[in-house]
């Protein structure tokens, strides 16, 4: 299976995530679409790295899965924090910095 | 008869992801988007297995489908998982206008395919000899040093982050905007 694959799968995986980000209104999934488009990009790189014969792809998903899980935990506090205050989890009503 | 070949299992789990990915976007209640992510990273963790990534592999099924999902699902366990009614609206179809277009964007650049020579001599059987994780290691302790310690400071970072949103955040709204 050639590299064609690997892209064609990778871009269908970013795109379903991009989708999932603009029309869903819940922040926990936009959060975990953001996740998708993360894995995505990681499956093209490791795949890349399996075709060049070489470790950096496999390491650029490493650091990728440091910033991934950074990003979510911090995500996640923040969408806990608005819930507190608010009781309420659509992004279409959080439009004001100050609660 | 059918056989089991190296190309029909990629194919197989390429398209399990795909339709996992589907799933997340597509289900209402968001205790099943989590599984169906769940879903997606096993398939992709066995695909990195067939790509020679051992130790990738691993990392992914201990972190993202382990610890990260495991945070989702406490979130949602928390907060409830109330079910999503969406609507359609001038947004959602520019949305959907916007992603068509990035995703025929990407079929065409995946036409013109690798534009880089093989540079590397880590075949599959020298990188099963050595041990995946250890070729890792090597390699990020050698060559990729700098970027292993920004990844520490950028966890450190969050960290403190985590500490400073959960501490300050039990100060009720209306008593801190006097």
């Amino acid at each position: 299976m050639g590299h064609q694959f690997v892209l064609i799968i990778s871009a269908t995986i970013f795109c379903i995530g991009t989708a999932g980000f603009l029309i869903r209104r819940n922040p926990l999934i936009m959060l975990m679409s953001v996740e998708l488009m993360l894995n995505s990009v990681n499956f093209l790189l490791i795949g890349y790295s399996s075709f060049l014969k070489t470790l950096d792809g496999q390491i650029f998903a490493l650091i990728i899965m440091t910033v991934a899980a950074a990003e979510v935990v911090v995500g996640l506090a923040i969408i806990l924090t608005i819930f507190r205050t608010r009781h309420d989890l659509n992004v279409d009503h959080i439009n004001a910095l100050k609660g | 008869m059918f056989e089991i070949t190296y190309e029909a299992v990629v194919f197989i789990l390429g398209i399990t992801a795909v339709l996992a990915a589907f799933g997340v976007i597509l289900c209402a209640s968001p205790i099943y988007c989590a599984l169906y992510l769940i879903g997606n990273m096993i398939c992709l963790a066995m695909l990195y297995l067939l790509y020679n990534a051992e130790f990738i592999a691993a990392v992914q099924i201990i972190v993202y489908a382990g610890a990260v999902m495991i945070l989702f699902l406490f979130i949602i366990a928390l907060l409830g998982g109330a079910k999503e009614i969406v609507e359609p609206s001038v947004q959602r179809s520019s949305a959907f206008t916007f992603v068509f277009l990035l995703f025929g964007e990407l079929l065409l650049a995946a036409g013109v395919g690798p534009t880089k020579s093989i540079s590397g001599n880590l075949e599959p059987d020298v990188i099963a000899a050595i041990g995946s994780a250890k070729v890792v290691g090597v390699e990020l302790f050698s060559r990729h040093l700098v970027p292993f310690e920004l990844a520490s400071i950028l966890l450190l970072i969050a960290t403190v982050g985590i500490i400073c949103l959960a501490k300050f955040s039990y100060l009720p709204a209306r008593k801190q905007s006097k």
